[in-house]
């Protein structure tokens, strides 16, 4: 078993910066998957991870609880995604597939489940982005909405509020979809 | 194609929840980047952060208030006489933090890439009450906050806070305007 989070953040911060590697490594997949779901594509949810990292890196000394540095790196991301999805709204760039990115789909037929996978992205993309942050963290990160306050900046009810609206959006996007 | 709407929903979460594998060659590019940004600071910045790195320090209510409660001002110094600097030209600011049990006080913001050996703050009082430094900066807006003992981080009470802060510490925000 590796080291954990507060002694890699311990030797960071001791100079040893190979030790940030492992803290990459170990996160790189976990945090990957919230900023491809929020971003709809693998370029711009890579530039955002990796300045995610870099800043999470430049600013180590305000992680408070290195401990939990993967939750704190979390709330750099967020922001970061925040960024590149305005970015991303001002190119007015369409989501693209990106099968690399899904191991092993299961699913009853390719045919249905890449209808699927198509029905599930552009669904996504018609969210708004703060409703899609929400119900991303909620549904898919698991987040207590205390943690998911901390990240957003957002209050409780404001953000169940977006969250019950994600879901009322998406089940009126797949009826859509259903009839077309 | 769907079926129930609600469990079209748990569908989609369950989808949305399996592993996904991003590019490992990420880690080599963020290590690049990083080992110049390491570079750049040179092993003495390190060894700095690494004495001056916050560290748990149990503080009592009555202490955390006192700190809390300090009054800062952002006070701009009048043009020199020399007359107007042009509108990019650095303008000097005046941070002060009312501080009455810290030890040590730095002032860390995107101004010194938050750098905390960059900018120590001086007790302008014997009793160090009050700490100050003077910071030339040019038209921008800048986050910024307190670092008291070496450990606590402080936003000024006496500034807007950040609202866009993004690393779980409180800060505060300057706008210098041009002239």
């Amino acid at each position: 078993m590796g080291a954990g989070d507060a002694e890699l953040v311990r030797r960071v911060m001791s100079g040893d910066t190979g030790a940030y590697g492992a803290l990459v490594a170990r996160y790189r997949d976990r945090l990957g998957r919230y900023a491809m779901h929020m971003l709809g594509n693998r370029e711009d949810a890579e530039e955002a991870l990796q300045d995610a990292f870099v800043r999470g890196y430049s600013s180590l000394a305000r992680c408070n609880d290195p401990e939990r540095f993967g939750a704190w790196l979390y709330g750099i991301l967020v922001n970061r995604c925040r960024t590149a999805g305005a970015r991303a709204a001002r190119r007015a760039r369409l989501f693209v597939r990106d099968e690399g990115a899904l191991n092993g789909a299961p699913g009853p037929t390719l045919a249905e489940r890449s209808e699927f996978e198509d029905v599930v992205r552009r669904a996504l993309a018609r969210l708004a982005p703060e409703y899609r942050e929400a119900f991303l963290l909620k549904f898919v990160e698991d987040l207590e909405y205390e943690e998911m306050t901390r990240l957003t900046g957002a209050g409780v009810s404001a953000l169940k509020m977006r969250v019950k609206r994600a879901r009322e959006r998406l089940q009126a996007i797949l009826k859509e979809a259903e009839h077309v | 194609m769907f079926e129930q709407q609600e469990d079209v929903v748990e569908r989609i979460v369950q989808y949305l929840r399996r592993p996904l594998q991003m590019d490992p060659a990420l880690d080599g590019r963020v290590m690049q980047e990083i080992a110049g940004l390491a570079a750049r600071r040179g092993p003495a910045a390190v060894a700095w952060r690494w004495l001056t790195r916050p560290r748990h320090v149990p503080v009592s209510p009555l202490a955390g208030l006192a700190i809390a409660a300090g009054v800062a001002l952002l006070v701009v110094l009048p043009a020199r006489w020399l007359g107007r600097p042009p509108a990019s030209a650095p303008r000097e600011f005046q941070f002060v933090l009312v501080a009455p049990r810290a030890a040590t006080v730095s002032l860390v913001g995107d101004f010194n890439d938050w750098d905390t050996a960059r900018t120590p703050m001086r007790a302008l009082r014997a009793d160090g009450t009050v700490w100050t430094v003077v910071v030339p900066l040019s038209p921008g807006r800048y986050r910024y906050a307190f670092l008291v003992n070496g450990a606590q981080w402080l936003a000024d009470p006496a500034a807007p806070a950040a609202r866009d802060d993004e690393f779980g510490a409180p800060s505060s925000v300057v706008t210098v305007g041009g002239l």
